[in-house]
């Protein structure tokens, strides 16, 4: 056993010294984290906005009002900003000039239309690159349109000429950025996190072949060490430095960034059981290569393919079927699942599911690993 | 010519190493199927919870699931609506109160909590739920109206404004283009997720070639082939094309099985073309660059990685440019992923042609030619200074 941890520290002590283990492990993740972090802050703190034109030929009272009930709270509430264009002609050199993301046309006449209970349309034109703005643009048109729509049924069903504005029975609650289960910053956080897991811990196991190269793992087997003490000394390099570069993670982009990774307790729970099956999983390749290149060659591979399958760059989730179903067979979906279960607010408890299936992964891997360790960690 | 005949002998020492066809081959096909399956679907999924409570919310769910495009799924309890947003296995979700009908019935208000991505999709759904819910507003509150002024049941003066509201044309609201044609929005994520993914992939896949032009350096070779009369240029001449070589087959995979597989919109192939090789020209550049400079492959590793993902991010090929803030988006063109999005856009979007996007392509070449310069210097004195 004291074998075992002098080895550790050795390697741990050598991976310090050697810049391009804190690169990989921690200063790569926070980076990307940091970007991800620059890019949905504003998204998901509910800053976006959004620059509307708006094209008033009607010059009437409904129009006075489309801009008093539709546009103005939002514009005080900072989510839209109006630039009133003179012509159509304007608002679409607007629109193609990137400057608005949609502009609203109220087309003449339209008071007279909604006081007769004529036929009546709102135009929304529409930018291609601003496809959420023009969306938006569209629910403030509907919202509106949905207002004259009440209040011309009551007057129709009363036989009155003009209806008082009904008040609306059913509101429309937008909680999309209270929901911590939706918080992107942090998704991306322990997904780059979990994806560069697997060149950290490369340093420990991987390094076994490394040495059988450089020759000092004969010198080593010479010394009155069995050979499993090396393999666990190995073992826990990885482990070690894994658990350190996923803690350091997790706080520099919790104080940093802001990301919100959950309950501390089941955070230790994933990263602890997360490390151990990516350490598996990589030692298994360790195992099944010949030569170090090899194992590192398979191991990128591995990486970005259980990167890419386990959602760390893209949403597999929503595919469904057979796809979403693979992803599974990865670590890193089932980490990601832990941490989504954990962002909600919820207890430790909901870290156990994933926690297991991790370990279940470690456990394949590393019955494997242990059957053809002593081909390993030979000269 | 010497640069070619340096290319074929590194691609044949590429090719002996069998990982490599992986990476060459193999991943880009995985690639197109994940996207495939990914964002190949077309319609807006939303989840509801609640909908069977009474008459009213029964129709007003039924409302919802008539959309052409909307995929209605239900739900047993809000946690279980909220982790399928999470998941992305629906892109919003409803929550409507257990006693919406009672609510309604006895002139009392209702909220509705709705929640969505931060994507499209999620504004189109809300779109959608917005259109639905202002039916049923505008029939309940006349409904209501009716009943206190006229001293009528609820459930009368409901089926009254039903029967009176079919002869009340509704607002109408019309979203069309710019120029008034219809809007080309939402036209399956699949067309944007494409190309933005062919560039994450062709920049990272180059990076991290660039251990190959290490080993090159490492193993003497490179030494070899300036000790005869050739030129530092015409060696890296030749490394560019061979990386060049191997990108430009990994686009073409992409491009043609995405086209092919899953119908794909990619613009004009012309302008699409020379796009596409003017960034993969950036991408080995950015590669050539990297193994010259460097000296550790771990090295190589780290900084391919930290490059071809962080620009990746920057540029708007994870999360797309459309909600990326003004400044964010201004500094996102530090990074050519911003550049050649910019070109897809105006190519897929806007359905231009290789003159509309002649700036963009001109900026990766500017990419392109201050990569190969620094490469080129730097190559030289680490080769020459012993």
């Amino acid at each position: 056993m004291r074998a075992a941890l002098l080895i550790a520290g050795k390697d741990v002590r050598q991976r310090l010294r050697d810049r391009s283990a804190l690169l990989l492990a921690i200063v790569l993740p926070l980076v990307l984290a940091s970007i991800f972090g620059l890019i949905f802050h504003d998204v998901v703190g509910g800053h976006v906005s959004f620059a509307f034109g708006l094209v008033d030929r009607d010059r009437g009272t409904a129009a006075r009002a489309f801009e008093a009930q539709a546009l103005r709270p939002l514009e005080r509430s900072g989510l839209v900003v109006v630039h009133r264009e003179a012509s159509v002609a304007s608002a679409r050199r607007g629109i193609e000039q990137d400057r608005l993301s949609a502009a609203f046309v109220l087309p003449p006449g339209l008071t007279a239309a909604v006081r007769q209970g004529r036929p009546v349309e709102l135009r929304v034109l529409g930018n291609v690159d601003a496809q959420i703005g023009s969306q938006v643009a569209r629910s403030i048109a509907r919202t509106f349109g949905g207002r004259i729509d009440a209040q011309r049924l009551t007057a129709a069903l009363l036989g009155t000429a003009r209806g008082a504005v009904p008040a609306e029975p059913i509101a429309i609650e937008d909680v999309s950025t209270t929901s911590r289960q939706l918080d992107a910053a942090t998704y991306y956080a322990a997904g780059m996190a979990v994806f560069f897991l697997f060149f950290t811990v490369q340093f420990g196991i991987t390094s076994i072949l490394a040495e059988r190269r450089g020759g000092t793992l004969a010198r080593l087997l010479v010394a009155p060490v069995h050979h499993a003490s090396v393999f666990a000394g190995k073992l826990l390099t990885s482990l070690a430095l894994g658990i350190a570069s996923m803690t350091v993670l997790a706080l520099a982009t919790h104080f940093l960034l802001g990301a919100h990774w959950g309950n501390p307790v089941g955070v230790a729970i994933l990263i602890v059981t997360g490390v151990v099956a990516v350490t598996a999983l990589t030692a298994l390749i360790a195992t099944l290569a010949r030569t170090a290149e090899q194992a590192e060659a398979w191991q990128t591979i591995a990486a970005i393919v259980l990167g890419m399958l386990g959602g760390a760059f893209f949403p597999v989730a929503q595919a469904g079927g057979l796809l979403a179903a693979l992803s599974l067979a990865t670590p890193q979906a089932w980490f990601l699942r832990g941490i989504q279960n954990l962002a909600g607010g919820a207890g430790p408890s909901a870290a156990l599911g994933p926690a297991a299936a991790m370990l279940l992964f470690a456990a394949a891997a590393g019955s494997v690993v242990f059957v053809r360790s002593g081909r390993l960690v030979a000269p | 010519m010497k640069a070619l005949a340096i290319a074929a002998t590194d691609l044949r020492r590429l090719l002996r190493w069998r990982a490599n066809i992986f990476f060459l081959f193999l991943l880009p096909m995985l690639i197109i199927l994940l996207l495939g399956a990914s964002f190949g679907v077309d319609s807006a999924r939303i989840g509801i919870v609640g909908d069977r409570g009474g008459v009213l919310a029964r129709q007003l769910s039924a409302e919802l699931a008539a959309g052409r495009a909307t995929d209605l799924r239900r739900y047993g309890a809000v946690p279980d609506l909220e982790r399928a947003v999470a998941r992305n296995r629906v892109d919003a979700g409803l929550v409507l109160p257990a006693d919406y009908d009672a609510r309604l019935r006895d002139g009392r208000t209702v909220t509705l909590r709705y929640f969505g991505r931060p994507d499209s999709f999620a504004q189109q759904l809300r779109a959608t739920v917005q259109s639905a819910v202002a039916d049923q507003n505008r029939l309940v509150a006349a409904a209501r109206a009716l009943a206190r002024a006229r001293h009528v049941p609820f459930d009368a003066a409901l089926a009254r404004a039903r029967a009176v509201a079919a002869t009340v044309a509704p607002v109408r609201v019309v979203l069309t283009g710019p120029d008034g044609s219809p809007f080309t929005g939402g036209s399956g994520r699949f067309d944007r997720g494409a190309s933005t993914q062919l560039l994450l992939f062709i920049f990272l896949s180059s990076l991290t070639g660039a251990a190959w032009l290490l080993e090159t350096r490492r193993l003497g070779i490179a030494r070899r082939i300036l000790s005869t009369p050739t030129s530092t240029r015409t060696f890296l001449a030749g490394q560019v094309l061979a990386r060049l070589a191997v990108a430009l087959l990994q686009a073409l995979i992409i491009v043609a099985g995405s086209l092919l597989f899953f119908g794909v919109d990619w613009g004009d192939p012309l302008g699409t073309a020379v796009v596409v090789v003017a960034f993969c020209l950036v991408g080995t550049g950015a590669a050539v660059l990297l193994g010259s400079v460097f000296s550790s492959e771990q090295q190589i590793v780290a900084v391919a990685l930290l490059l071809g993902l962080g620009f990746a991010a920057l540029g708007g090929s994870m999360a797309p440019l459309e909600i990326f803030p003004r400044t964010a988006r201004t500094i996102a063109h530090v990074t050519p992923h911003a550049w050649a999005n910019d070109a897809f856009s105006k190519l897929i979007g806007h359905g231009g042609t290789l003159a509309t996007v002649l700036p963009q392509v001109g900026a990766l070449l500017g990419f392109a030619a201050v990569a190969l310069t620094l490469a080129v210097w730097r190559l030289r004195r680490t080769l020459t200074a012993g």
